[in-house]
């Protein structure tokens, strides 16, 4: 199993969505649009949600068929299908497969271990949508299978886990830390990049008297305060 | 395997930098079509003038001809091709950006600010169709050939209208036509500066079925995991031939016979701030352990006065040295030193900042990071980004404390692919330096640094030499864009077609 | 809908493999793991924030409830998930030209994958495949990876300098603090939103953006 690397995780959620609709809008149709219309950055639920690196939403509605042709390093295959006949030429076509239901699908990078995380995202998950109504997560998954099971943390992480699939490698390209411990380190880097022009040149002393109040000031080691929120775009 | 390219049906311009061949004196024309047919008419009689890409030999030997005493290239923008009434199914093939055009392009451009669209010369207000080039060995030969063009303009009894509403010397701002030409020193010879004092246009990309490649090919074409450099595809700079990702550019509009040996320009009037970037090179200037020159050298990546790569002259000493050095060679050992280098002594940048011009627009191998072996060639990252610069020096800089008046450069640069290439330099090399592991700080020259946010860079110190890397802060915006758009440069084949109303996609 | 959160692009990707073959892109998934030095080009790329290869076996789509119909498929399926800096658009060429063999191995046992090179038939293939992220969050759209591995550096550098350094006789303060300069010079890029990387996503970003003042 490769859905951990070292303290961050990969979390991989399939969760199908009921066939049928309410009116004349499907059941899966209604999550895209709920998943379509959440705020972004600041403002996403996910932001309220600890220790998220980067996560996302969509709906899979079917896999795809293979209509495209391929090409081989060695020889390309459809040069020499022409020696065959016709029917046999389209037996070798790929087969087409199509899903029964529709997936809900969250894909989420975080740290530390999933339960801790989960009860994370059920507890502290909630934003204002676009119509200006208070949600919680129950929104975004009303819609999936046996869901209305869920009534706590503890039917909400038994749930996620029904549906949760196995990553067969995780790259991770940047650190394992906390999320606070990543916006708290570049907080300090924007932070000490600025002190580090400003004060380009100035003597000895001038420097280190204007360092001990960028430590005071900035304090490297309070993982609250002062730093970056998470999700914060603008500077 | 060795490619020929059919240089009587290229235009010589995307071959030729004319400058090279003493062509000191440009203008530029910026025409409008109210009717297709006298379009099309208009557009014949240009074509019987153009100038094709077949090399030039005082002895006008088989294959070559004399060197003229003027030049003239055509090229369109996407609704000028519109204008000549090319089928729908042949516009459809042409890319976005291309289609959209230089002004709508600003937020990926960074034209923001003074270089706002708003902010350019008049012409660009007037829809530009046509874009034609006089390149001439002296004014006289420009202005003749501009006359025969004004004559054909005539004939074609306003279907053809020339646009004004350039910047001009005297404060007039309805000239029309763009002139530029070489600076000359103050002995009155020409030099290949501009009015920064950088000398330009010495290391552009060399590729497939170019002549004399294996002379001009060093720290020029692409470069290889065993140190070599070989010529870089031509479908990079021309369409209808491979290309570095081994097929034709997908750019390319159909028919085969409008795009084969055709290409894109990006036309850019650039306005120089003379007087703010030479106080700024004095002020920063006053930090920095070194000469003035050193300095602005660190911005470019080449010295003022010679070009010198300053990865081999990294400081006031080595520069030096290395003008003995090149005082002492011959024709090609100088054009060697010019050119033929990597930064791979250089890795961290302490010589030749991560920041500066031409690291910026060629990082040859150097975004491998010193990483053996990371990547399928060293020149991966670099390879398909690649661009041909052209252009003159326009205007006169009166009063080198001011920023006011109408000199600049004129940009022009050409490749298969806009958005893959120049559009990428510019924003994500120029403008933005995550690839370059800098964030988003931005090129010291031609980054559009925002008086609001100030831009910083950091010039690298040895690395474990205990010395801190050099900042230089606050910079400003030191060049403006005044104009521009994005041009597709036919074939001569193609014009013909064009001009006949005879291209057919079906 | 945006599969770009500041300076990061989501990507989805699913594709077909022969399920007698989900063996061999596990086994490789495995090497690739242990043995760091195949994943060295998309190190040193440093584009990526997170990735991820799942293998769903053509009988594990999750199913919760008799009600749900059993998926009846005929091929398993490999979803990738990425987190990249620059767009898809921007970016495919650099993935293509960096990493090609990297690309073709993980890849090379899915239906009808076109190989890496020449270009066009793989950026199709992926496109072909792609799905299209409904809502993407970034907890730093001003950081790039590469700003996040900086971070820690500069972070763990100020704390240790600080302890060592801070109370020195100024001269000896001011000779560590270049040092701590130097060692930190190439993590002082400035972070600010990413540049435009495209024109509908932003125009898309601006009208949300828009809605939320409304």
């Amino acid at each position: 199993m490769a859905t951990k690397s070292g303290n961050a995780t990969a979390l991989t959620v399939l969760s199908p969505i009921k066939n049928g609709a309410v009116d004349e809008t499907s059941y899966a149709d209604i999550t895209r649009e709920r998943c379509l219309r959440l705020p972004i950055h600041e403002n996403s639920p996910l932001s309220k949600v600890p220790n998220t690196y980067l996560a996302r939403l969509f709906i899979l509605d079917d896999v795809f068929y293979e209509s495209l042709p391929a090409n081989d390093a060695v020889f390309n295959f459809s040069d020499i299908t022409s020696l065959f006949s016709d029917s046999a030429r389209k037996k070798a076509l790929p087969r087409k497969d199509h899903l029964k239901s529709k997936y809900l699908v969250l894909s989420s990078n975080f740290y530390g271990n999933l339960e801790d995380y989960l009860v994370g995202m059920w507890e502290k998950w909630s934003y204002v949508d676009h119509e200006g109504n208070q949600r919680d997560i129950r929104h975004i998954w009303e819609h999936c299978v046996a869901f209305d099971r869920v009534t706590d943390s503890a039917s909400f992480i038994s749930y996620i886990k029904r549906c949760q699939l196995d990553a067969s490698l995780f790259f991770n390209g940047s650190t394992d830390d906390s999320l606070q411990e990543q916006l708290k380190s570049l907080y300090l880097k924007q932070e000490f990049t600025r002190f580090a022009v400003e004060h380009q040149g100035k003597s000895a002393a001038e420097i280190q008297q204007a360092f001990k109040a960028f430590i005071e000031r900035a304090q490297p080691e309070n993982l609250e305060s002062p730093t970056w929120s998470p999700g914060k775009s603008t500077p | 395997m060795t490619h020929k390219l059919d240089l009587t049906d290229i235009q010589g311009n995307i071959i030729k930098a004319y400058g090279r061949y003493n062509f000191q004196k440009a203008r530029y024309l910026f025409l409008r079509i109210d009717d297709g047919n006298k379009g099309r008419k208009f557009v014949g009689a240009i074509t019987t003038k153009v100038t094709s890409a077949v090399p030039w030999d005082k002895q006008d030997t088989e294959g070559t001809s004399a060197v003229p005493q003027a030049t003239t290239n055509i090229a369109f923008t996407f609704d000028g091709l519109q204008a000549l009434e090319i089928p729908t199914a042949s516009q459809r093939g042409f890319p976005d950006d291309f289609i959209m055009g230089m002004s709508k392009r600003k937020d990926i451009l960074g034209d923001d600010g003074p270089s706002d669209p708003a902010n350019w010369d008049k012409v660009w207000k007037e829809k530009v169709h046509v874009w034609i080039s006089i390149n001439g060995q002296s004014i006289d030969a420009v202005k003749k050939r501009y006359e025969w063009i004004l004559e054909q303009v005539e004939a074609s009894k306003g279907g053809v209208v020339l646009l004004t509403g350039h910047r001009g010397e005297k404060g007039e701002d309805n000239l029309p036509y763009q002139d530029a030409s070489v600076l000359y020193d103050a002995t009155g010879m020409p030099t290949s500066k501009e009015h920064f004092g950088y000398t330009d246009g010495i290391g552009d990309p060399v590729f497939e079925g170019q002549t004399n490649v294996p002379a001009r090919v060093l720290g020029r074409g692409k470069l290889m995991r065993d140190g070599t450099w070989h010529p870089l595809a031509t479908g990079e700079f021309l369409l209808g031939h491979v290309d570095e990702a081994m097929e034709y550019p997908k750019t390319a509009p159909k028919p085969w016979l409008l795009a084969h040996n055709g290409t894109y320009m990006v036309y850019r009037k650039l306005h120089e701030n003379v007087g703010t970037f030479n106080r700024f090179l004095e002020e920063q200037s006053k930090s920095f352990d070194g000469s003035a020159e050193m300095l602005a050298a660190k911005f470019a990546g080449r010295w003022r006065n010679n070009g010198a790569p300053i990865v081999h002259a990294p400081d006031d000493a080595s520069k030096i040295e290395w003008d003995q050095r090149y005082a002492a060679a011959d024709e090609a050992g100088k054009r060697r030193m010019l050119t033929d280098f990597t930064y791979n002594e250089d890795i961290h940048g302490a010589k030749c900042p991560y920041s500066a011009h031409l690291r910026r627009i060629n990082p040859r191998g150097s975004l491998e990071f010193g990483v053996k072996d990371a990547y399928d060639t060293p020149g991966a990252l670099v390879n398909r980004r690649r661009i041909l610069r052209r252009g003159l020096p326009y205007g006169e800089v009166k009063d080198s404390t001011r920023d006011d008046g109408n000199h600049g450069i004129i940009f022009m640069a050409l490749n298969a692919d806009i958005q893959r290439q120049f559009e990428f330099v510019q924003q994500q090399w120029i403008n933005y330096a995550n690839d370059f592991k800098e964030g988003n700080d931005k090129e010291v020259l031609l980054g559009n640094h925002d008086a609001k946010n100030p831009s910083k860079v950091v010039f690298s110190a040895e690395p474990g030499s205990g010395k801190p890397p050099h900042f230089v802060s606050n910079i400003p915006r030191l060049v403006e864009t005044r104009g521009g758009d994005y041009f597709f440069i036919p074939s001569i084949t193609a014009l013909k077609a064009i001009a006949a109303g005879i291209v057919d996609p079906t | 809908m945006s599969n770009i959160a500041g300076k990061a692009y989501a990507m989805n990707v699913i594709t077909p493999i022969r399920w007698y073959m989900v063996w061999i892109n596990r086994l490789i998934f495995k090497i690739a793991l242990s043995n760091p030095s195949t994943l060295k080009g998309l190190i040193t790329l440093s584009l990526i924030h997170y990735a991820r290869w799942v293998i769903i076996p053509r009988d594990s789509f999750p199913r919760l409830d008799p009600s749900q119909p059993k998926e009846e498929l005929n091929y398993s399926y490999m979803l990738f998930f990425s987190n990249f800096n620059g767009s898809w658009d921007q970016y495919v060429d650099s993935f293509t030209f960096a990493i090609p063999s990297g690309l073709d191995l993980f890849w090379k046992w899915n239906v009808r994958y076109p190989k890496s090179v020449p270009l066009t038939p793989f950026h199709d293939y992926i496109r072909h495949n792609q799905i299209d992220t409904a809502h993407y969050y970034n907890a730093y759209p001003m950081a790039a990876s590469n700003d996040v591995k900086s971070a820690k550096i500069v972070k763990k550098a100020l704390i240790d300098f600080n302890a060592t350094s801070a109370d020195k006789a100024p001269e000896d303060f001011l000779n560590d603090y270049n040092k701590l300069l130097n060692n930190l010079q190439h993590h002082f890029g400035d972070m600010r939103p990413t540049p435009i990387v495209s024109l509908s996503a932003d125009a898309v970003r601006k009208r949300h953006l828009q809605s939320q003042i409304d």
